[in-house]
């Protein structure tokens, strides 16, 4: 583990009050602060021009105003009462849920016996399955699109949620160095006193890398909500379409038409992940940095 | 594994003692669903198109398909083949495509990191937070809304270059603006990422480093570029060649936003912003030429293996010590 540091300081030698900041560095800090006033709001404008058109009835896109000319819900109410947005949803949710349960279960049993365990292939085990996730499976789409057609398996959504639950061997990267920062003496300790190899998983690593689980759990639910070319290739009928399929097919080719109702479906189906995922925000920057070696 | 062992406490050697082929078999039990689904789910299909990409495999041989040998590789080779212009100009951009935008994302995040751990910038957490949204956002979404907004007759990026007094631009019709629209969209979504990891390899630079640098008379720009930089990038590495190979397969940034297209007037198959992972996905659902998915396929494979070799080889990051 590396050491944390507080956030920021790495040049200064104590904490700065305002008070005794030169001059050239007032006024290299004023720089600094506009140049990020400036590409926050490049980064949010887009944004805000979504949410705009969400509550936007009028289909005046191109006239360029702050806030919508008359706000309403009318767009929402089209995306309930004329598309099949719900179902796109309760699809993605089913197969993203599952999804995301398989991978964090599979996961966590492959990472637990990588940071605990003695066996054969230890050493390069970890290093093998990452090359071999290297190829991510949506290249071989020939191969398992030919192959899902002869097996009769194409528009089957059960066998589009076995493809995605693959274990992920960048998780079990991720988790396994998350578990090698609980101090061994724990578990080892619930070792002497009978427990066996998976109650010490269960009982004492599981509940102490809740934290982690969740991220990955957060991670493979956001890849599964975006995932496309499986999507695509698999689930053919509508009545199976995902978010991803149903939103690609509203937007595409026909967008004077439908952008209101495409943002207000953006908009109802973004928020509740990205909240999320600001709120794990300090989870995920030291999950992914957590095992650097420094 | 012994020697490390007899090291432990009292505790560690008792505990190893017991049951050592037991715990070898619970180990094995732990990893099959790791192990199982990644065979059957990675690394065979990987095999079948290895297989597919030496057979003549497309919607007319679809029961009846032979082995043709190299023949794909060589029509991949010779300029008279269709195959040639699908595959060449395809490939170009693929890297063009990868290079740029990972760069891009690691510069602009790199900078970004920097300006935030200025430590007289106390409101620092506050900007970090609402720079990190882009990443947030499902990149499926964000990447249809981008569609949208670059839409050339009511898409709001033009109205708002037309409140600036810029013409209107053909973002997604013309080759040239629909590989902007493309890197630009990319680096809107791609820098958070970045952001946060240089930001965190920035947090664990030892303070003294910069500091013994300094006594020694060394200029902040000096410190920055001898002391800061290589460690930054020494922790950020592992995580940017994936990033690297994640872009080089970066089929949802091409195909949500522009669908391949524009369409080439030469070729049928790609488009100008086609990247190899969308012609092969084009290749099989729309043309059925499998043949043709699995050899590009076969070349991708190929070079995301080098750079995977390269990752590992440089970074050491996924290398185990025997047991600790």
């Amino acid at each position: 583990m590396m050491a944390k540091h507080e956030a920021g300081p790495s040049i200064a030698l104590k904490k700065p009050r305002r008070g005794d900041i030169p001059r050239h560095e007032l006024v290299f800090l004023w720089i600094s602060r506009v140049f990020i006033w400036f590409v926050i709001a490049l980064t949010l404008v887009p944004i805000w021009f979504v949410i705009e058109a969400a509550f936007n009835p009028t289909n005046a896109y191109f006239s360029l105003t702050l806030f919508p000319t008359h706000p309403s819900w009318a767009n929402f109410h089209y995306l309930f009462a004329q598309t099949q947005f719900m179902l796109w949803v309760k699809n993605s949710v089913v197969i993203a849920g599952i999804v995301s349960v398989g991978q964090v279960v599979v996961t966590s049993l492959a990472a637990f016996s990588f940071s605990r365990l003695h066996f054969w292939g230890r050493k390069y085990g970890l290093m093998v399955l990452i090359i071999v996730q290297m190829f991510p499976n949506f290249l071989a789409i020939a191969a398992i699109y030919t192959v899902m057609a002869k097996l009769n398996l194409i528009n089957d959504i059960w066998a589009y949620i076995l493809i995605l639950m693959g274990g992920s061997a960048f998780n079990i990267w991720l988790l396994k160095r998350y578990f090698d920062s609980i101090p061994r003496e724990l578990d080892e300790a619930a070792y002497v006193d009978g427990a066996n190899v998976w109650q010490r998983f269960t009982r004492v690593i599981l509940p102490l890398s809740i934290p982690m689980l969740v991220v990955i759990f957060i991670f493979t639910l956001m890849g599964a909500f975006s995932e496309y070319i499986l999507a695509g290739t698999i689930l053919q009928t509508p009545d199976h379409y995902t978010l991803a399929l149903g939103m690609y097919g509203m937007i595409s080719g026909q967008f004077a038409k439908n952008w209101g109702d495409f943002a207000a479906a953006a908009l109802l189906s973004a928020v509740p992940l990205a909240v999320t995922f600001g709120l794990l925000q300090r989870f995920i920057a030291s999950g992914l940095m957590g095992g650097v070696k420094g | 594994m012994a020697e490390v062992v007899t090291t432990k406490p009292t505790v560690g050697n008792r505990v190893a003692m017991r049951g050592k082929r037991g715990q070898k078999l619970a180990a094995y039990g732990f990893l099959s669903p790791a192990i199982i689904s990644l065979a059957v789910l990675s690394f065979l299909p990987v095999l079948y198109t290895i297989y597919i990409a030496f057979t003549n495999f497309d919607a007319t041989h679809f029961l009846s398909h032979q082995f043709v040998g190299f023949q794909n590789f060589i029509a991949l080779f010779n300029p008279s083949d269709p195959l040639f212009s699908v595959f060449w100009p395809t490939m170009e951009w693929t890297f063009i495509f990868a290079i740029v935008a990972t760069m891009a994302n690691y510069f602009v995040g790199l900078l970004l990191a920097v300006i935030l751990s200025n430590p007289h910038m106390h409101e620092s957490a506050v900007y970090r937070s609402l720079l990190i949204i882009p990443w947030a956002v499902p990149g499926l979404i964000s990447l249809l809304a981008w569609q949208g907004l670059l839409n050339q007759n009511y898409g709001q990026i033009n109205g708002l270059l037309h409140f600036f007094g810029i013409a209107a631009v053909n973002w997604l019709g013309v080759p040239f603006w629909a590989r902007v629209s493309v890197l630009m969209v990319n680096l809107w979504a791609g820098f958070p990422f970045m952001m946060t990891v240089t930001l965190g390899a920035l947090q664990a630079i030892p303070p003294e480093l910069p500091q013994a640098a300094a006594i020694d008379g060394a200029s902040k720009v000096q410190q920055f570029r001898y002391i800061t930089m290589p460690q930054v990038w020494k922790l950020s590495l592992p995580l940017v060649i994936p990033s690297f190979a994640g872009n080089f397969n970066n089929f949802n940034a091409v195909y949500l936003l522009t669908g391949g297209g524009p369409p080439r007037p030469t070729n049928e198959f790609v488009g100008y912003t086609d990247i190899l992972a969308s012609a092969a996905y084009k290749m099989t659902l729309t043309f059925n030429l499998y043949d043709w998915a699995a050899a590009i396929s076969v070349i991708l494979f190929i070079i995301v293996g080098c750079l995977s070799y390269i990752n590992m080889r440089y970074t050491k990051a996924f290398e185990e010590s025997d047991l600790t």
